[in-house]
């Protein structure tokens, strides 16, 4: 065997720039937040109502009054407060709303948790006295609208799970009330 | 000159591997980076157990975020701050008639002309969704609702985005857990 053969024999490629660069995808990896985008989840939302040429008769319709009885106290990750910005999104940090409580009032009725409301809402839809005249189609009959009115300090969450229990009871005309102003 | 010193200048790093691994990360990348994500805020929707999915949305459809603060955040933009603009809903008003001159304009936004009450409104016949943080003060998602309703907007179809599973609680639908609570 020469020499150059003996010498060719120990050659071998330099494996580092390539570990380098698997170390720093390893790194990218581990540190980029691998988390289901809201979009991606299949998202549930209301049936288009659609726009009435007609002229529009008043209707009577269920009104679910929601009101805040505590507000309840934000909770902030650890070390931060609602003045604290997050630099990774240069938005505020989110917070979780403790003892938050509020309370409905179905047409006359007052209810302190979904589950009435939801259990109210289904009698109501049953009853034969919550049939309208429809105006898309005459002569024929459908389940009266309810709009939901969100009282100042009411929360996206409040309402969401409100008209959620109203389509339950499959009312399909769910209206929300507005210019009940913000919490004082 | 020796031998070992010729043959040292003749070794060539082997960069077959490197750039192997590199094209297939670059083709990771491009597959996995799905740009349309852009404009979601990180929001924790409220979970709805009984509203419609969202199987196949709109391609163009409008995405007005709102954080927990009341701020509307649209493409990443904050256009309204209730901290800065208190009461004036004006950049909200102003945020709606561009997206809708925008889509009119490059037709991703489809017209109808409808009579209301005796007069003739051209209404946006795509949906707009507000995506909203299930701790975000019902007021401002509300103001935005009142805005997409004026007569020169006329987003007559507003979607209200929910989710199946509550990423704050854990609480999940029994349609993804199976039927167990």
């Amino acid at each position: 065997m020469s020499a150059l053969d003996d010498v060719q024999e120990e050659v071998k490629p330099d494996m580092t720039p390539m570990i380098d660069v698997v170390f720093l995808m390893i790194i990218f990896f581990i540190c980029i937040d691998f988390k289901v985008l809201e979009s991606k989840l299949p998202a549930y939302l209301p049936k288009d109502k659609g726009s009435n040429p007609n002229k529009v008769e008043p209707q009577e319709q269920l009104s679910i009054k929601v009101y805040v009885d505590k507000v309840g106290t934000p909770e902030y990750p650890a070390g931060v407060d609602k003045n604290s910005v997050n630099i990774n999104t240069g938005r505020a940090y989110r917070f979780k709303l403790k003892d938050h409580k509020i309370r409905w009032e179905v047409g006359p009725k007052p209810f302190g948790t979904l589950a009435e409301v939801e259990a109210e809402l289904v009698r109501i839809a049953k009853d034969p006295n919550s049939q309208v005249a429809d105006d898309k189609h005459p002569g024929q009959k459908k389940l009266m609208s309810c709009v939901i009115e969100a009282y100042p300090g009411t929360f996206y969450d409040d309402v969401a799970k409100t008209a959620d229990a109203a389509h339950n009871a499959k009312f399909e005309e769910i209206n929300f009330g507005g210019g009940l102003g913000a919490k004082k | 000159m020796d031998v070992s010193k010729l043959v040292q200048q003749n070794i060539e790093m082997d960069m077959t591997p490197m750039i192997d691994c590199v094209f297939l990360l670059m083709i990771f990348f491009v597959l996995v980076i799905d740009l349309s994500q852009k404009n979601l805020e990180d929001l924790i929707l409220p979970r709805a157990v009984f509203q419609e999915p969202d199987d196949k949305p709109p391609e163009n459809r409008p995405i007005i975020n709102v954080l927990q603060n009341g701020s509307v955040v649209y493409n990443q933009k904050v256009i309204y701050d209730p901290a800065v603009h208190k009461t004036d809903y004006r950049p909200i008003k102003q945020l709606l008639l561009d997206i809708r001159a925008d889509g009119v304009n490059k037709k991703t936004l489809k017209l109808v002309e409808e009579n209301i009450g005796g007069r003739m409104v051209s209404l946006i016949d795509d949906p707009i969704l507000i995506r909203a943080d299930k701790w975000t003060e019902w007021n401002y998602i509300g103001e935005i609702m009142k805005q997409c309703s004026m007569p020169e907007i006329a987003f007559w179809k507003v979607e209200l985005a929910m989710s199946e599973q509550d990423k704050e609680t854990g609480e999940k639908n029994k349609k993804l857990t199976g039927g167990a609570k």
